[in-house]
């Protein structure tokens, strides 16, 4: 080890800690001493030996962060979303509130031909023939009234089958996804459990 | 580095606003390095790993508690240290101080064609006979390459100190490693 004065200068310059001034200061000096020279020599040849360990690469990439299944997917996102947010559900409560509303309401001339039937009827007794033809005309349109309600009735048994079938699967989408990250963090505490048994079982 | 740091300032900006994949980026950047270091800590690659995992989980998680973007790096480290330390503190003491010749041996087999495996083991030897505290300075320094004010936050100690166990450790490498230096200069010298 060198006794120079400077000897911590020295090091100071082999770590790299050095400004330029100072090191051009230093380098001046081991141009004339001999120790502090040696001294350098010896430090870069023991941290150029260190280095000669190389870095091994990361058995796994960082995955917690980073993997894509610990994201929700957009499905997922919107049902969260969905029932997280009161605005949301107030709106859908409303809407479904104006629907009733709506069909209540588009149903009712359905009703109304049977609530005049019998004013129609006490006119028709009047005259026979009109009575029969306004039977007729009653009938035909109680009848068109019934198949428009079976069609109407159809269509919305259709549209809310579909509903339900997308509601049904992107709730086993979700639920597929939720499965996943459970497995996938199942696994790490297993990995984590397996290393930690044998070291706690070799502690005691 | 000034061009990296810019770079890492400006991810770790958009990580602010929830940008995920800008933090994935800045994982890519690092992970590798902080695996490292914390393998040369902890002297397990599981360990290593987890502990890596568990270090960038809470970097993401205080992102907002960084004061300078450009201070990415030490935070880090400073955030994996923590972790190794907190590991050692939940193991037993006398597995606190981690014996590195057994893994590093392994580490030297698979050293690459620069140098001889001999040699390797001769550094794994070499390291094992210094402190915890001297190691860590080692290996931040040589192998990470940090200033001595970036090793002073990341170990909460003064740069004094630092330098203090920074150059015992050299000299006792220094004496240590003397008989293997020779070959060098020459890597595929007679043997």
């Amino acid at each position: 080890m060198s006794s120079c004065s400077r000897l911590e200068e020295i090091r100071d310059y082999a770590m790299g800690e050095l400004t330029a001034d100072a090191r051009g200061a230093v380098e001046n000096h081991t141009a004339a001493c001999d120790e502090c020279a040696a001294e350098l020599r010896s430090l870069r040849l023991t941290t150029t030996t260190l280095r000669s360990l190389p870095d091994e690469e990361i058995p796994q990439r960082i995955a917690f962060v980073s993997d894509k299944v610990f994201e929700p997917s957009p499905v997922a996102r919107f049902f969260q979303g969905f029932w997280n947010s009161t605005a949301r559900l107030g709106f859908a409560s409303a809407a479904l509130l104006a629907i009733s509303i709506t069909t209540f309401a588009l149903r009712q001339p359905v009703a109304a031909p049977v609530t005049n039937q019998p004013a129609i009827a006490t006119q028709a007794s009047l005259t026979p023939d009109i009575s029969k033809q306004i039977d007729v005309a009653v009938a035909r349109a109680v009848a068109q009234v019934h198949q428009e309600d079976a069609q109407l009735t159809k269509a919305a048994l259709e549209t809310a089958e579909a509903r339900h079938r997308q509601e049904h699967q992107a709730l086993m989408v979700a639920m597929q996804e939720s499965m996943t990250v459970l497995q996938k963090r199942l696994s790490t505490y297993t990995m984590l459990a397996s290393n930690n048994m044998p070291r706690e079982a070799g502690g005691q | 580095m000034i061009f990296r740091a810019v770079e890492d300032a400006d991810l770790i900006s958009r990580a602010r606003l929830g940008d995920v994949e800008a933090f994935n980026a800045l994982v890519s950047r690092w992970e590798k390095r902080v695996f490292n270091y914390l393998l040369r800590l902890t002297a397990s690659r599981e360990d290593a790993l987890d502990l890596s995992q568990d270090a960038f989980l809470k970097a993401y998680q205080n992102l907002r508690k960084l004061d300078d973007p450009a201070r990415f790096g030490p935070w880090l480290y400073r955030i994996a240290h923590n972790e190794a330390y907190s590991h050692f503190r939940r193991r037993r003491p006398e597995t606190v101080l981690p014996e590195i010749a057994d893994f590093e041996r392994a580490a030297a087999a698979a050293a690459g064609p620069a140098f001889s495996p001999d040699l390797s083991l001769a550094v794994t030897a070499a390291l094992d006979r210094l402190t915890p505290e001297q190691r860590e300075a080692v290996v931040l320094k040589v192998y990470e390459g940090f200033k001595f004010e970036e090793m002073a936050e990341i170990l909460d100690t003064p740069v004094s100190t630092i330098k203090s166990r920074l150059y015992s450790a050299l000299d006792v490498l220094k004496g240590e490693l003397a008989p293997v230096k020779a070959p060098l200069n020459n890597p595929r010298g007679a043997r």
